[in-house]
């Protein structure tokens, strides 16, 4: 029996993912775990397995095209066997691009691996009656169904409520961007405004990062669908390469210029002595290799002195709203993560409430869930405050982008051997960067200056902060 | 059905015969010198020259009409000339008589009607009584226009015949000096003070109103008689027969308290000219060979039809005194065949291409200004010459109205570029009146004293007592804040009387009534025949004449009987007569629930649709008897739609429930009857309660506080709230439970998405009754809008709501296959 193979939902969140690869062509032998195709989310990349063993029978959607969560993107299943009823409403293939198709006419029967989809996830119902009548409804096609996920395009047109576009233009940002869940792929304010929020979760941390070619490998183009544009004859083929951008880096590009021209944002530097940590640090690794506290390192524990103490100055610990801030009760702390696809900024919850070891815990899993694309984008948000270290790759200071609505971003530099004078004469000793960028616009320089301070006291006095 | 009659089988089943008498055929034979004891040597040439006023008028008319120009001045009339041209004897004999105060209705064709009657009125009024009218009239405006051309040696009553003629004239020609400021025209032109009421283009369109101005007159004991002046073609009209009949209903005569005894003044006085535009009456169209026969189907009394030869005055004059006898003694009423002859077409256009040249000379040969010359001077009354100096006045008389009428800076049209406003302001005479008499209101016992006024004390008037629902028995409900508006008015307005369809003694079909006969006399509150439109266009002619009036239809799907009564008239006299008449008519439309396809429609829409109607359709108690007493107070007509589905509801949206004083709800304004912040629904009339039920479930359900709004009016309507809300939440639905093709709802829907563009997070959506006959009871869950409607309606067009299955289908995919379909 042939098996459907439907867009999963990464995360509540998720309305639709875009095809970057296939991985199979139609004709193909498959057997259950081969990667079918290569998908993401605008925040993370994933690869779809086949479920089953047989041939790709099947693809309703190519490259590039952002396919509606819980929708047929293709079928497995063997030769000659009947497949028209598992078609999500549009002709396989063949089908002109561009067409969103809908996410309900043809809800899935079956999740991948056989068990019944839950009707709660499922997108709205189709109607009883549309669904018995499908002869004059299928001229409609999308348009018959409500919540198709992705904006409708019609040709390059956005369907969006007046409404929605109105607070979008106020709020300053691309409604092209939402994640549409209106009747027929419109745009209304709900996803104008779960747009926003997610804006302030997931802005890249830093400009600061060394330009490298763009060649993230989960989104390069391959095979013959989409392969490098010819360039215009009049330019010599080999003066560049010319790669099309992952939507993540679209998504990072508009939001550190957005960031940078819409905030008022500037940075303080200072530095702290970093004698204490590194010596707490040496006794932890002193642990069992397999003990956790045993791979704690300096990073973990800026984000425990600064989850310590960011409560005092709740002003850092803030998201700017039109005329209002959100002065959050608890620390989520946002940390920069560097990954081949681009920054992503996942988030420790509640990072007040939580020990060092958990702290350092958790942002290893969450690191390490970025690097391999497996991390849900629910991670990926509500932040109240990022933290961003590229003293591994030997920067003393720098200047983070501020990842609005949050209204401060700490960096962390390298770390380089000072000197300062003693009663017994000039002595060495370790110091880190710490480069505070803040909003003017919610922050005055002397608050955040004071945040600044507080934190370097308590980073050259961990242990007193360990035992508080 | 009062129990004081006994429908008694003995007497019933008796074998025998209905007797009829003769009817008399042109049994007018008296000769000049025997009329000389009733008519001086004045009154014969008076009779003359108004019959020449009459002709030299209509005359002018035809020439400008076909000719384009009159005695050398070039003029373009677009517009109807329906002449009587050969049947000025007719016009004159019947107004001859008649004096201010009473009132005739005339018809398409009536211009010789107005000329006449108001020549005789003009004859029967004093000087001052004549400058008086004429100075105020407008403000004298018309006046200030004929003054200048006026000779001051002919006298004041010359003054008023150049005010008369002048003033039909600038009507015919649109002109704003008209009688009725050009609003009105040839074929409605009219002037109450002289006793010339609205004539009408509907065919038969003035029986029925003539009906109610008598009505009006014997409730009120106001002088003088009524004439509606119809033609023979529109015997062919039910609302006519349906005229007669009630002006000749039983309880006149044995239920009527009495000095109210007696059937009423009216004389349907049919200008019988033996076509109905083309078609010949007699012999083609209708069966009743004799028209004067028709009076026998109505009553005992036959109506006193009779027929007269409307080719001679004095004929007619002589009938009109025999009748309007007969009408003051409270023998009403008449009906009268005045035979005559047009010689012109229906209209210009007309070429006569149903009649023969022969025909038409045959009568021109027997002419009637020509003939009753003639036999005025064989009788030796006046000279040739004599009639020559009248032929000349008259002729300059008309020519000077001519001349005056098509100059534009004498007589200007109204300026709609200046003032864009000045037909809009005549739509609704907007006033406030508490009674439109000041005698006594005649009742028969205190207010206090009244069943019904004792039983609702007792009732609890909100909904709830204590957070508990009061039982039906004992809650105050929305037919009593009805009854509680309208008892106030009885006891405050004595013009005000209230009838329809079995509202005495049974109380209305739906006990809004209950109570109210223990308190009135019957010509305060009866019972009309079955005959819907004759109980619209009396209330018309009520209103019109002075009085204030509920009438009643019980179903809302009796409209279409009343369809001509409500839409064109109720709607339309106010401002035809820019805005010289009244129309302080509240018409109590119930609309059915579980009686199936011809008993529960809400045609609301359909009457909002009619310019020039106030349209209310309250759902609670509170509002019920609050627009009740708005509408009542005013003077437009207003078409109060009640559902039957919650006439027992009580009140559960105003604080304090509803009040016992009289207090008044603003036509027009809607209300929040629950506040939100996430959609707004608006309904109208009873669907409130469904969209209740929606909200309800939208909160449970889906985390949603919904606004809802009550319309409560469907004309006028404030957009402001509604927009304000919209602003608010975005998104709004309109349900009601008129079918939704064309419905009022589609016109606001449109309107908010004008002025709420910006603020909308999707279209605004409508969710109506199906386009379907109503099934029955247990079947109308699928045809009137439910709860579950709403929320899947939401879901589908405005707002996916996580998790809801729909159970119906709201997707434009059905949208336009039902359109298709066409249902």
């Amino acid at each position: 029996m042939a098996t459907p193979v439907i867009m999963p939902r990464q995360g509540q969140t998720v309305e639709s993912c875009v095809i970057t690869q296939w991985h199979k062509q139609v004709g193909d032998s498959v057997s259950a775990g081969d990667v079918l195709f290569s998908y993401e989310t605008d925040k993370a990349a994933f690869d779809e397995v086949s479920p089953a063993d047989g041939i790709l029978l099947a693809r309703y959607f190519e490259e590039n095209d952002d396919v509606p969560v819980l929708t047929t993107v293709c079928v497995v299943g063997q030769k000659g066997e009947d497949i028209s009823a598992l078609s999500p409403g549009r002709a396989a293939v063949s089908a002109p691009e561009g067409t969103p198709a809908s996410a309900t006419e043809a809800a899935p029967a079956t999740a991948p691996g056989g068990t019944p989809a839950p009707a709660s996830e499922a997108s709205p119902v189709p109607a009883p009656g549309a669904a018995q009548t499908p002869a004059p409804g299928a001229a409609l096609g999308p348009e018959a169904t409500v919540g198709s996920g992705s904006p409708a395009d019609d040709g390059g047109r956005v369907r969006i409520s007046p409404r929605a576009r109105s607070l979008a233009e106020r709020a300053k940002i691309d409604y092209k961007d939402a994640t549409a869940s209106g009747p027929a792929g419109r745009i209304i304010e709900r996803d104008i405004i779960s747009l926003i929020s997610e804006r302030a979760a997931t802005h890249p941390v830093t400009s600061a990062r060394p330009e490298r070619p763009a060649q993230p490998a989960a989104s390069l183009p391959q095979g013959q669908a989409s392969a490098p544009v010819p360039s215009a004859p009049s330019t010599p083929a080999a003066a560049y390469e010319e790669i099309k951008l992952s939507n993540m880096r679209k998504r990072i590009a508009e939001a550190m210029y957005r960031s940078l021209s819409t905030t008022a944002q500037l940075t303080l530097h200072s530095s702290f002595d970093a004698s204490d940590i590194l010596a707490y640090r040496k006794r932890l690794k002193e642990a069992k290799a397999d003990d956790p506290v045993s791979s704690i390192n300096i990073t973990h524990m800026i984000l425990y002195a600064v989850s310590r103490t960011l409560l005092s100055h709740r002003s850092l610990n803030a998201h700017l709203l039109d005329d209002k801030m959100l002065l959050w009760n608890h620390v989520n702390l946002g940390i920069a993560v560097d990954t081949d696809r681009g920054l992503m900024v996942p988030t420790v919850f509640e990072a007040d409430r939580k020990s060092l070891t958990q702290i350092a815990m958790e942002a290893k899993q969450l690191a390490d869930a970025c690097r391999t694309g497996s991390l849900s984008p629910d991670y990926l948000q509500n932040g109240t405050f990022t933290v961003t270290n590229l003293g591994a790759l030997g920067v003393e200071y720098f200047t983070p982008v501020l990842n609005p609505p949050q209204t401060a971003i700490l960096g962390v530099g390298s770390i380089v051997q000072r000197i300062k004078e003693t009663e017994d004469g000039v002595e060495p000793y370790p110091a880190v960067g710490l480069s505070l960028t803040f909003d003017h616009r919610a922050v005055d320089g002397a608050p955040a200056a004071r945040f600044l301070q507080e934190l370097k006291d308590n980073l050259e006095n961990f242990s007193v902060l360990l035992a508080r | 059905m009062p129990k004081t009659q006994l429908v008694n089988p003995e007497e019933l089943r008796k074998p025998g015969f209905v007797k009829l008498n003769d009817i008399p055929v042109n049994q007018y034979s008296k000769s000049i010198d025997e009329e000389k004891a009733n008519f001086s040597k004045d009154d014969f040439l008076r009779i003359f020259r108004d019959m020449l006023i009459i002709r030299e008028f209509e005359t002018m008319l035809y020439t400008v009409k076909t000719t384009g120009e009159f005695k050398g001045i070039a003029y373009n009339y677009p517009g109807p000339a329906h002449l009587s041209t050969g049947q000025e004897a007719a016009a004159v004999g019947q107004a001859y008589l008649l004096d201010k105060d009473d009132f005739i209705f005339g018809s398409h064709r009536s211009h010789g009607e107005i000329l006449a009657k108001g020549l005789s009125a003009i004859h029967k009024m004093s000087e001052q009584e004549l400058m008086e009218i004429m100075s105020s009239y407008f403000d004298g405006n018309i006046l200030s226009v004929v003054k200048p051309q006026w000779d001051e040696k002919a006298g004041i009553k010359q003054l008023a015949i150049d005010f008369l003629v002048y003033g039909t004239l600038a009507e015919i020609f649109a002109k704003e000096t008209g009688f009725n400021k050009g609003l009105g025209g040839s074929m409605h032109a009219f002037f109450p003070p002289f006793g010339i009421y609205p004539n009408n283009a509907i065919v038969g369109g003035s029986a029925g109103i003539a009906m109610g101005a008598a009505l009006y007159k014997k409730v009120n004991k106001k002088k003088g008689i009524v004439v509606s002046n119809v033609g023979d073609g529109s015997l062919g009209c039910g609302p006519v027969w349906e005229a007669m009949n009630m002006a000749a209903m039983d309880q006149f005569k044995y239920l009527w308290e009495d000095d109210y005894k007696g059937g009423l003044p009216i004389i349907f006085n049919f200008m019988n000219n033996c076509y109905g535009m083309g078609g010949q009456t007699i012999g083609e169209t209708m069966g009743f060979g004799v028209l004067a026969r028709v009076g026998a189907g109505i009553n005992p009394e036959q109506m006193h039809a009779e027929r007269v030869d409307g080719y001679n005055p004095l004929a007619v004059i002589d009938a009109m005194r025999r009748k309007k006898q007969l009408l003051e003694e409270n023998k009403g009423p008449v009906l009268l065949d005045t035979l005559t002859y047009r010689y012109a077409g229906h209209s210009p256009s007309d070429a006569s291409t149903y009649r023969t040249k022969d025909e038409i000379d045959a009568w021109m040969a027997q002419d009637s200004i020509e003939s009753y010359k003639r036999s005025l001077i064989d009788a030796g009354v006046a000279k040739e010459e004599e009639f020559a100096d009248i032929r000349d006045a008259v002729e300059s008389l008309v020519f000077r109205a001519f001349k005056t009428a098509v100059d534009e800076k004498l007589s200007p049209r109204m300026d709609p570029k200046q003032n864009p406003d000045i037909i809009g302001n005549l739509m609704f005479s907007n006033l406030k009146i508490e009674k439109m008499d000041e005698r006594e209101c005649e009742v028969l016992i205190p207010k206090d004293q009244n069943p019904r006024v004792q039983q609702i004390a007792k009732k609890a008037r909100s909904a709830y007592e204590d957070g508990k629902p009061v039982p039906k028995a004992r809650v105050y409900q929305l037919r009593d804040g009805l009854f509680e508006a309208i008892i106030d008015k009885f006891y405050t307005d004595p013009t005000l009387v209230a009838y329809g369809e079995d509202n005495r003694d049974w109380g209305g079909a739906f006990a809004v009534y209950r109570g109210l006969t223990e308190s009135l006399p019957y010509h305060r509150f009866f019972n009309a025949p079955i005959s819907e439109a004759a109980i619209v266009a009396s209330a018309v002619g009520y209103a019109l004449s002075g009085g204030r009036v509920i009438a009643e239809l019980m179903y809302c799907d009796f409209l279409g009987r009343a369809g001509d009564e409500v839409f064109n008239q109720l709607a339309k006299w106010q401002a035809m007569s820019a805005g010289i008449l009244k129309m302080p008519v509240v018409l109590r439309v119930s609309v059915g629930s579980k009686y199936g396809a011809q008993h529960s429609q809400d045609w609301s829409s359909l009457c909002a649709h009619i310019p020039g109607l106030k349209v209310v359709f309250p759902a609670t108690p509170y509002d019920a008897k609050g627009l009740m007493n708005s509408a009542l107070a005013g003077t437009d007509p207003v078409v109060f739609f009640e559902s039957q589905r919650i006439y027992d509801i009580g009140e559960m949206f105003h604080e304090g429930g509803v009040p016992e004083g009289y207090y008044e709800i603003p036509i027009g304004e809607p209300d929040i009857k629950r506040k939100g912040n996430d959609i707004t629904i608006l309904t109208i009339g009873a669907t409130l309660y469904r969209a209740i039920e929606a909200a309800d479930i939208l909160q449970t359900k889906y985390g949603l506080s919904a606004e809802v709004i009550d319309a409560r009016t469907l004309v006028p309507f404030n957009y402001e709230p509604v927009i304000e809300s919209v602003k608010k939440t975005g998104r709004i639905l309109l349900t009601s439970d008129a079918c939704e093709r064309g419905s009022r709802l589609m016109d606001m829907a449109q309107t908010i998405s004008e002025l709420a563009f910006d603020y909308l997070d999707a279209p605004p959506v409508v969710v109506g009754a199906r386009n379907w006959i109503t099934p029955a009871f247990e079947l109308e869950q699928f045809f009137f809008p439910q709860p579950e409607w709403i929320i899947d309606a939401i879901h589908e067009k405005i707002l996916p709501l996580k998790g809801h299955v729909v159970r119906t289908n709201f997707t434009p995919n059905e949208q336009i296959r039902r359109n298709n379909l066409g249902v």
